[in-house]
């Protein structure tokens, strides 16, 4: 019965042949270290979902930001659990994207015909750590204030263009609801639609060409 | 022997889906259930406990006429205290037994006015009337006005409120 029904729809959506081509695609012989794309991705899903959660209470308001955060934390069953795992999975993904990127670089995988798949990570990590500037300030604290106090003053440094630079990430000469409220619509709309695209693109490129096979040692007697 | 193989190649693919399915299932229990009751949180949060809320002299209550009394409550449903007045009608037959009333007519919540040339409590929505005991005289209301527990405390009159009030 259920076979009769999922034979019925895989003759309307051909999903057998997406997860043939996703999950059965030939790869060369690897080791644990090929693993961390896919346990940045895994923390990218975290991310997401544990983030919606969140909004569901957060308010990014100045007089309401800082008060929102700690009834998360404090007053909700399971808050600090939520809150926690978007806290300390922000640094996870961080993390785990640059050592993965240490592994294509000595692997020597980003090399034709990977070019865009490299660019496109690099890109992935720029808008990652844009993730953890504009996710910095939201709590409210002191921490985040003067953080990002520092954070776009040093952003605001280039000669000529660093103070309009620093302007529009403040929305305004200094620190205030505007950049409160700028930084988590950045945080929630923009920087979720951009990292799934590319996200996208990425794995396209992945399940395209295949991952490539950690490099041999070279024969050297000519 | 290359049957023997393959046989063992297919059981470790196996095993490793199923192990996957079951880590899987593990990290969605372990976020999920969490995720559930935060989301309810709010929504099956108890009413706040009732408090013992001072409302006035007890001898400033006539014999025999409602008085009105306000008293300003806090609430917090979430992160925000909000300052809420209560209005009560207290009344005593002999200025030692005091009754404390709702002010809020029990049909659709429009508040009652005690008007004396009457001896009524009147609903200017749906043109209800309550006599002094709070007691439905005439209208849609469906009950009696509410009443509340009263206690004095050196001529310190206290309703007992606050929670569904």
């Amino acid at each position: 019965m259920m076979t009769n029904l999922a034979n019925w729809l895989d003759e309307r959506f051909g999903w057998r042949t997406v997860w043939e081509t996703i999950f059965r695609r030939k790869i060369p012989k690897v080791n644990w270290f090929y693993t961390l794309g896919s346990a940045t991705l895994f923390v990218a899903l975290n991310q997401a979902i544990t983030g919606i959660l969140l909004t569901l209470y957060y308010v990014p308001s100045p007089d309401q930001a800082y008060a929102t955060v700690q009834f998360i934390t404090y007053e909700l069953p399971a808050g600090w659990f939520i809150r926690g795992l978007h806290h300390y999975g922000a640094s996870a993904m961080v993390v785990l994207s640059v050592l993965h990127m240490v592994r294509v670089i000595f692997y020597g995988a980003y090399k034709f015909p990977r070019e865009m798949t490299w660019i496109t990570g690099v890109l992935l990590l720029l808008i990652t750590i844009g993730f953890g500037f504009t996710g910095y300030l939201l709590p409210w604290d002191q921490k985040a204030y003067w953080g990002s106090t520092v954070g776009t003053k040093i952003a605001g440094t280039p000669p000529f263009i660093g103070d309009f630079i620093l302007r529009v990430m403040r929305g305004g000469q200094e620190l205030s609801e505007v950049t409160l409220a700028r930084f988590f619509g950045v945080h929630v709309w923009v920087l979720p639609v951009l990292l799934f695209l590319l996200i996208g693109v990425h794995m396209y490129l992945i399940i395209r060409i295949g991952i490539s096979a950690p490099p041999k040692r070279e024969k050297t007697d000519e | 022997m290359e049957a023997n193989l393959e046989k063992k190649d297919v059981n470790r693919k196996d095993f490793l889906s199923m192990a996957i399915l079951a880590i899987g299932g593990v990290i969605s229990f372990a976020i999920g259930i969490p995720a559930v009751a935060y989301i309810l949180g709010p929504a099956l949060r108890k009413a706040t406990e009732q408090n013992w809320i001072p409302l006035g002299l007890a001898s400033k209550v006539e014999v025999g006429v409602p008085t009105l009394f306000k008293a300003k409550i806090e609430q917090k449903a979430g992160w925000i205290t909000n300052e809420q007045e209560l209005t009560f009608y207290v009344l005593t037959d002999n200025g030692r037994d005091f009754v404390a009333m709702s002010n809020v007519c029990t049909h659709l919540g429009c508040r009652v006015r005690w008007v004396e040339d009457q001896e009524q409590f009147f609903c200017p929505c749906h043109n209800a009337a309550f006599d002094k005991q709070g007691d439905v005289v005439s209208g849609p209301p469906p009950k009696p006005l509410d009443k509340f527990e009263v206690k004095v405390e050196n001529d310190q009159l206290f309703v007992l409120g606050g929670g569904a009030a």
